[in-house]
């Protein structure tokens, strides 16, 4: 059935009469109900992915620590990627003059491809070059990322359990742990705290501060229970039930 | 008593011409997915139009708490966080939105591109288009600094140096955008003032200019 018979029941047909086009349907209500619909449900998608997908605060900035690997976000990687093949002397290239090629061509398109032709098939050169661009912007996007992940990975080569998800450190000051009147946080401070630090912001042991973050309470009893590396089974622990009530504190840490 | 209340305005500011234009024009049917799924292609402009306004509302919120300064800007964003009401998803909307607006504008902007869309008369619209497209960028290099965390600040550093290095007028731009030879506190209240004053400024009237030259131009034809 063509959308333009479709009607609220009893809204009034505004202009009804003078629509010479099958399909075409009045924007208001008809067509805006439909975007309201396919808005709700982009909305409900959006605010689904948010919550399963917290945001993250990294450790606050400090112009001292030169050895943090800067990368920018995401949708700058391309032209972050595009510096790296103009070093020394050619820089300008990379920081200057192809984004600002590529900038006019997009800002004067309509006046590059003047032709009639609407259809992309029938302009080929036009729908080549942007074809290509996306492309090479996805690439280099990509590129930047890949080799983004392994200088992180090289920079932090040092020695960690295998297994054990790896917490940037920070200052005890930066950490605000949460629920600190639970039992398990006393036993923490009593024992656990010796080798990772009264705020779980490491020490002769890793950073633990944000635990809760990567591992469930399963995964920490089994990890605690059997001990890695410097660590004895059960930490210091002296029974089940305090593994348990330490673990019930550590998975509500999640920085 | 509404409708006299909406003739008293309508006798004194003719508003019906107005609302009637956008209410009642009709929607072609080469656009409309629910005759033609493929048509989805056209949602585009307006889902990105659905986040930006997210992002106004969410920014808004964010704005109630944060504390553009270089001693409390971190420690308001994890205040954000940990203790404000609802404090992290409306972080996770303005930051996931952040990214969704690229991938959508992204999209819309192919949309237009390979259905030839911005060929006469329809010129400026797109030339504002990418005008909408450089200022998003904007506002996404100037709100990564504002958490004020590691990624945050050399993410800035870096970028303030890459527009320092552009020839002639590069030492100027950097200095305009920190304040000073390195980023510091007038960076932060530079960055904060630009992403939530001046470039929302310049978006909105883009986007007006945008949607007026759509309703008198109406949308192109089929292919």
């Amino acid at each position: 059935m063509a959308a333009g018979g479709e009607r609220i029941p009893g809204t009034p047909r505004y202009r009804h009469h003078l629509m010479r086009h099958p399909g075409t349907e009045p924007f208001f209500p008809n067509f805006l109900l439909k975007e309201w619909i396919v808005g709700s449900v982009f909305l409900l998608s959006f605010m689904l992915w948010i919550v399963f997908n917290p945001v993250d605060l990294g450790p606050r900035a400090n112009p001292d620590d030169t050895s943090f690997i800067p990368v920018p976000d995401w949708y700058f990687l391309f032209l972050y990627q595009i510096l790296k093949y103009y070093p020394g002397n050619y820089e300008i290239f990379g920081t200057f003059l192809l984004p600002m090629v590529g900038g006019l061509l997009l800002l004067f398109t309509p006046w590059l491809d003047v032709s009639k032709e609407r259809h992309p098939f029938q302009r080929p050169i036009p729908t080549a070059a942007m074809v290509l661009a996306t492309l090479l912007t996805i690439w280099l996007t990509n590129e930047a990322a890949v080799q983004h992940q392994a200088e992180v990975a090289q920079a932090s080569g040092q020695v960690t359990t295998p297994g054990l998800p790896v917490l940037p450190r920070i200052p005890a000051s930066q950490i605000h742990l949460v629920d600190t009147n639970m039992p398990g946080y006393q036993l923490f401070e009593q024992t656990c705290a010796n080798c990772h630090g009264k705020a779980g912001e490491g020490g002769l042991g890793p950073p633990i501060y944000a635990i809760g973050r990567y591992w469930n309470a399963k995964q920490l009893k089994d990890f605690v229970d059997k001990g890695a590396g410097m660590m004895p089974p059960r930490g210091t622990l002296s029974s089940e039930q305090q593994v348990q009530e330490v673990v019930d504190w550590l998975v509500k840490q999640k920085g | 008593m509404l409708k006299k209340a909406y003739d008293w305005i309508d006798e004194r500011l003719n508003v019906t011409p107005l609302w009637r234009d956008v209410a009642d024009h009709d929607v072609p049917a080469h656009v409309n997915p629910a005759i033609k799924m493929s048509a989805f292609v056209y949602c585009f402009g307006g889902l990105t139009f659905l986040i930006i306004t997210t992002q106004i509302l969410s920014g808004m919120f964010l704005a109630m708490y944060y504390t553009p300064d270089i001693t409390n800007a971190w420690y308001s964003v994890k205040y954000i966080d940990d203790q404000v009401l609802l404090g992290q998803v409306v972080r996770g909307m303005h930051f996931w939105g952040a990214s969704l607006v690229i991938i959508m504008m992204f999209l819309h902007m192919l949309r237009v591109f390979f259905t030839g869309a911005y060929k006469k008369p329809r010129e400026l619209n797109w030339v504002v288009g990418v005008l909408i497209f450089f200022v998003v960028l904007g506002l996404g290099f100037t709100g990564y600094l504002l958490p004020w965390d590691q990624k945050a600040y050399w993410a800035t550093a870096v970028g303030s140096q890459i527009a320092g290095s552009i020839p002639w007028i590069g030492p100027y731009i950097q200095t305009l955008l920190l304040g000073s030879h390195v980023v510091g506190a007038l960076t932060l209240t530079r960055f904060y003032a630009i992403h939530v004053f001046f470039l929302p400024a310049a978006l909105l009237v883009l986007l007006a200019l945008h949607f007026i030259m759509i309703r008198t131009q109406h949308i192109a034809g089929p292919l």
